[in-house]
This record gives structure tokens, C-alpha cells and sequence, in this order.
């Protein structure tokens, strides 16, 4: 298995350098240039209209879920270690950066990287522990990651303890408040797709792929599988941390309940298997589509706990008849399109 | 001393239930490699039935595991039959079915969330207030007849496990999936009988559950990961581990709520499991896993 990966691997590469002569992949460069930049104009809209907080709203939204699934993939899809509790690095992002602007006056937008920094290290310390251990053990014990976590949150004063922290709100006129926060995430959201990317195409990414695959003939290959597996914990939680820095001024309220609810997890987890874990492509379009549909029931339905049933189902069925998830199934049928071959 | 004596208690008291609850999460688990994640959401539903049994009709909650027992036992068939069926036994299959049984406990949350609302709820029959004095120790009455109950379903589960045909083969199956369906055992059957008899067991818990801790529909979240530290404490898939780790910890746990604050307590479980991961991955009692 593993040595055909790596030769299907080398194929592929070979194809890429071929492709670059092809015409469709400047049609897919005009078109991801073209969204990018249709992406960094649209705000401008504000200022004609001034109504778009609702969508610069949704863009900010999705943007962040597009960060954090794409961070996800890195170590649940690439390495194949499923993590339930990778909101722990959004939380420690969020509060990091929420305590600086409370106690020491500095914005989040400085300090946003350094919480992603700081939740990078925990990946580090926690994946000492948690990756000594494989499969439904390590899920385990990502669960109780953001258990303690959580429990510590709720009985610490100095963060605001269960009760939450307030934070100063931007002090911008009310119909640009929603701009830096959208460049910002825009920002996360186009690095943390560049960086599963780049991962995916180097040797580390190979090496996390073939863990993905058969760990042991992994290790019997040569690759250090324990550090590969760490390393890509700790950077997945590098973004995620940045992310959560931002939503937690966006939002101007921290607090553990909403931070380090598993359902912010199982959403993240959710659009990258809905998308196609282990593709680049697959978290953007699982998150786009998710928070698509999710905004459809609530705007029909209304009531969280149908919403909790619809996310719940919408995984179910995702798992039991398309497992590879909408990019992985349409490339293994061939017909995904090229604009989102993005691998 | 005295003090210390009456933490021991209560915290003995308290490991008879969590063993109970996650006795049905390890027998699946070594059957079948399932860790289901929507046990302690099925827990919570048991305890609807329950409270519902217990308001409408005035039925005694330790009475009712007769209702929950059966009912969560089909239930459990029915969801192996739906869910699981198919992909037993497939590659990766374990890792599927955490993110199946995930899903699965957040339609089972948001049902009952939306029938039965997010009010904290419990059951109060007489002995839920008693307690039984034996100066200068105590007991409150409901743990105490809990904890009897909880050991008697576990002794007969493995009076079952230990003595019964079909225990043979379901211990059979938890040793080695492939070589006992070599020797004739009908794996199939018996994955599907073992995930009943696992839920079966998540009902009687709800019972149990609905007269000792208050609960709603979210509560199930920090009940799996309390119960999923005291199976990988003990050793996925065994279940003297499951009695063991619950044991240790629910005393663990009074101990840290005595002098630190019931807040606290929950993080014993986790810190725990931390702990066991770092210095034995496999579990006080569990053999090393091959996934």
C-alpha cells in the first residue's frame, strides 16, 4: 500500500510539471486569482450600500472555518489522527490574545500570531502525551483535552472564570467595525489553505500521509513517525490559535462554554470529512457548503436543538455513503472539476 | 480520620455507578472495537424514560430499569443493525466509528432537546433525601441502594460473560474477532447481541442516573469523557478494568472535591487519563492495542 502511494506520489508530481503547460491550470490559476480578488474588493461594497454587515458577517464566519478545517486536515486527514479537540487551540487563542487587550491595552491584531504561537506550544506538550497513543485512545484523549481545559478556564478568576470576559469593542463607526476583522481572517483563511498546501507537497506531508496509511511500515521506511505526528499536531493548531484571536475581539466576549463547546470541534472535524479530508480543497468547500446549509436551517427552523439533529444527520450521512467526502468522491470518479483540484 | 473514612464511602458508592455506566462502553468497545461515543447521550435518553415513568406514573426509578433495560437493549440492536452492521470490520473502521458514534449523540442530544427542553432535571423518590446513619458515618439511602444495584447487574453480567454459552462466545469474540468466528461463532450475531446488552447497560445507568445527578440533554458530553478516562484507565475492553478504574477514581475524585472544591473533581478523571497515557498506554489491566 505504501509503496504504491509513493509511486502514484511520484506520478503525480511528474503529471504537475507536465500540467503546468496545460491550459486548464491557467483557467484554474484566472479563477482562484479572479476570487481572491473579487474576495478583497467586496467590502468596498460597504461603502456604496453600507448594508453588507450581514454577509461581511458570514464571510468572517466562514473564513475562520476555513482556517480551522484546513488546520485540521493536517493531522486528521493527512497523518489520519482524528482530533476532537482542537477547539482547545481556538480557546487558548482567543483567551491569549482577549487577556493582553483587557490587562495590557494591546490589539489583537498584534497579538493574535502570538496566541497562535502559544497554542502551538500546547499541541507540542499535549502531542508528547496524547500521539503515544493510536487511534480511538487519541481521540479520547483530545476529548479531555478540552475538559481540562475547560475546567480550569471556569474556576480562573484572573480570565473571567465561567462567567466570561468582556473586551473593549474596535473603536471604528459601526459600518467598517466588520472590515479588519475581514481582511484579517481573509488573511488566516488564505494561509492556512497556502499552508496545507505546502505541507501536502513536501516530504513531511508524504511522510504524514503514508502514517495516514500503515504507521508501521511507515516507521520500518525511515520516517520519524513520532516526530512527523507531533509536529503536525502542533502546527495544526498554529492557525486555529490565530483564529480564534480574532473572533474573540470580533465577538468582544470570551467565554469557556462558548470557546471550548465540543460542537465547535465536531463542526470543524465535520466540514473537513464533508469536504474530503486529506484534500486542500476539501475543508474550504466542506466549510463553505456546511455553513451554508447551516444558515438555511436556522433561517427555516430556528431552534438550536433541530439545528444540533441536522448537524448530527448531515455527518452521518456524510460517513456512511460518501466517506471520502464531496472533493475525494468526484476525484475518484474523475469528475472534479478543475478548478477545485487544488492538490 | 473520621472525615477521610466518610469521603472513602461516598466515594466507593460513587465508583459502583460509574462502573455499572461504563461496563456497556467497554464490553462494546472489546467486542467490536466501537468506541461509542453516544453512550452516555443514550444514558441521558434512558433517563428521560425514567423521569417520564417516575412523573406520569409514579414508577420507582430502581423499578424502572425493567422499562429501560428492554428498551435500550432493542435500541442498541437497532442502531447496530442501522449503523454498524456494514462497516464492522472494514479498514479503519474504529476511526469511523468514533466520528459515526459522535454524530449519532448529537442527533440523540438534539431530539431530546427538543422534546424535553434544556431543563436541569432529576428524579425524587423518598430515598433520594434519606440517608442511612451509622453513627458517625453515613450514607445517603439513593447511592447506596444504587450501588447494590450496579454490582448486582455487574456480577450478573459476568456470571453471564463468565458461565452462559453465549458469554463464551462473546468472550470469545473480545479476545480475538477472527479466530472465534473460525471456531464457529456467529459474529455477527454476537456484535449485534453484545451492542444491545452494552446499551441495555447505558439504560439501567440512566435509571440509576436520574435520582442521583440532575442531567439534561447536553449533560451527556461530560459524562463520556469521565466514562472514557475510567475505560482507558482500566484498559479499553476489559471489564474488571472498567470496575477498577471507576473504583480508583470515583474515590480519587471525592478526595480532590473534599479539599479542593466540587468543581475540581471532574479533572481528576482527565488528569488521570493523561497520566495513564503517558506512562501506560494500554491501560492498568488492558493488553496492548493493535489498531
Amino acid at each position: 500500500m505504501a509503496d504504491k502511494t509513493v509511486t502514484s506520489e511520484l506520478e503525480s508530481v511528474a503529471a504537475e510539471t507536465q500540467s503546468l503547460k496545460r491550459p486548464s491550470l491557467r483557467i484554474k490559476n484566472v479563477f482562484l486569482g479572479g476570487l481572491l480578488l473579487a474576495l478583497l474588493l467586496f467590502p468596498a461594497l460597504q461603502f456604496t450600500s453600507g448594508r453588507l454587515n450581514y454577509w461581511l458577517h458570514m464571510a468572517i464566519y466562514t473564513f475562520m472555518y476555513i482556517a480551522m478545517a484546513s488546520s485540521w486536515n493536517i493531522i486528521g486527514g493527512y497523518a489520519g489522527y482524528t482530533s476532537l479537540g482542537h477547539n482547545v487551540f481556538f480557546a487558548v487563542g482567543a483567551y491569549i490574545a482577549g487577556v493582553l487587550l483587557v490587562y495590557f491595552k494591546i490589539s489583537p491584531f498584534l497579538t493574535a500570531p502570538l496566541g497562535g504561537l502559544i497554542a502551538m506550544a500546547i499541541g507540542l506538550l499535549v502531542g508528547l502525551i496524547s500521539l503515544r497513543t493510536r487511534g480511538p485512545a487519541f481521540i479520547i484523549s483530545t476529548i479531555a483535552m478540552i475538559l481540562v481545559v475547560k475546567i480550569s478556564f471556569d474556576n480562573w478568576d484572573y480570565i473571567g472564570g465561567s462567567n466570561g470576559l468582556s473586551l473593549p469593542a474596535i473603536k471604528l463607526p459601526l459600518a467598517y467595525t466588520k472590515m479588519p476583522f475581514y481582511y484579517a481572517m481573509l488573511l488566516v483563511a488564505v494561509g492556512a489553505i497556502y499552508l496545507a498546501y505546502r505541507i501536502r507537497h513536501s516530504k513531511f506531508g508524504l511522510g504524514l500521509r503514508a502514517i495516514s496509511q500503515d504507521e508501521t511500515k511507515a516507521e520500518v521506511a525511515g520516517i520519524p513517525t513520532n516526530l512527523y505526528k507531533i509536529l503536525a499536531f502542533s502546527i495544526s493548531g498554529l492557525l486555529v490559535g490565530v483564529a480564534g484571536g480574532l473572533w474573540g475581539y470580533y465577538l468582544t466576549y470570551l467565554k469557556p462554554s462558548n470557546f471550548l463547546s465540543i460542537l465547535v470541534a465536531a463542526q470543524m472535524v465535520l466540514m473537513a470529512v464533508l469536504g474530503g479530508k486529506g484534500t486542500v480543497a476539501g475543508p474550504v468547500v466542506g466549510a463553505v457548503i456546511f455553513i451554508a446549509i447551516n444558515e438555511f436551517f436556522v433561517a427555516n427552523l430556528g431552534f438550536t436543538e433541530l439545528n444540533i439533529v441536522a448537524t448530527g444527520l448531515l455527518l452521518l450521512v456524510v460517513l456512511l455513503f460518501f466517506p471520502e467526502g464531496i472533493v475525494g468522491t468526484l476525484k475518484e470518479k474523475g469528475k472534479l472539476p478543475q478548478v477545485l483540484d487544488w492538490d | 480520620m473520621i472525615q477521610n473514612l466518610q469521603i472513602l464511602i461516598l466515594g466507593i458508592a460513587l465508583g459502583g455507578v460509574y462502573a455499572l455506566m461504563a461496563s456497556g462502553l467497554t464490553l462494546v468497545f472489546g467486542v467490536m472495537r466501537i468506541v461509542n461515543i453516544a453512550h452516555a447521550s443514550l444514558m441521558i435518553a434512558a433517563a428521560y424514560i425514567t423521569f417520564w415513568a417516575f412523573r406520569l406514573y409514579g414508577v420507582d426509578p430502581i423499578l424502572s430499569i425493567v422499562i429501560t433495560i428492554p428498551v435500550m437493549f432493542l435500541v442498541g440492536v437497532g442502531i447496530y443493525k442501522l449503523f454498524f452492521s456494514r462497516i464492522a470490520g472494514t479498514q479503519r473502521s474504529g476511526e469511523l466509528t468514533v466520528l459515526l458514534t459522535f454524530a449519532l449523540a448529537l442527533v440523540i442530544e438534539g431530539v431530546l432537546g427538543f422534546f424535553f427542553s434544556n431543563v436541569f432535571r432529576s428524579t425524587n423518590p423518598a430515598y433520594s433525601t434519606q440517608a442511612i446513619l451509622f453513627d458517625p458515618l453515613y450514607i445517603p439511602k439513593g447511592q447506596f441502594y444504587a450501588t447494590l444495584l450496579s454490582l448486582g447487574l455487574i456480577g450478573g453480567l459476568w456470571t453471564f460473560l463468565q458461565f452462559s454459552r453465549m458469554g463464551y462466545a462473546i468472550r470469545a469474540s473480545m479476545q480475538n474477532i477472527s479466530a472465534a468466528q473460525v471456531v464457529g461463532v456467529n459474529v455477527e450475531r454476537i456484535s449485534m447481541i453484545s451492542f444491545g446488552i452494552g446499551i441495555a447497560l447505558a439504560g439501567a445507568s440512566g435509571s440509576v442516573m436520574s435520582f442521583l445527578f440532575s442531567f439534561f440533554p447536553g449533560k451527556h458530553w461530560e459524562w463520556i469523557a469521565i466514562l472514557l478516562a475510567l475505560i482507558v484507565l482500566g484498559g479499553m475492553g476489559s471489564l474488571i478494568g472498567a470496575l477498577v478504574g471507576a473504583l480508583l477514581l470515583a474515590v480519587a475524585s471525592a478526595f480532590v472535591s473534599f479539599h479542593f472544591g466540587p468543581t475540581w473533581s471532574p479533572i481528576t478523571f482527565f488528569l488521570a487519563l493523561f497520566l495513564i497515557l503517558l506512562f501506560r498506554p494500554q491501560g492498568l489491566l488492558g493488553k496492548k492495542m493493535e489498531v
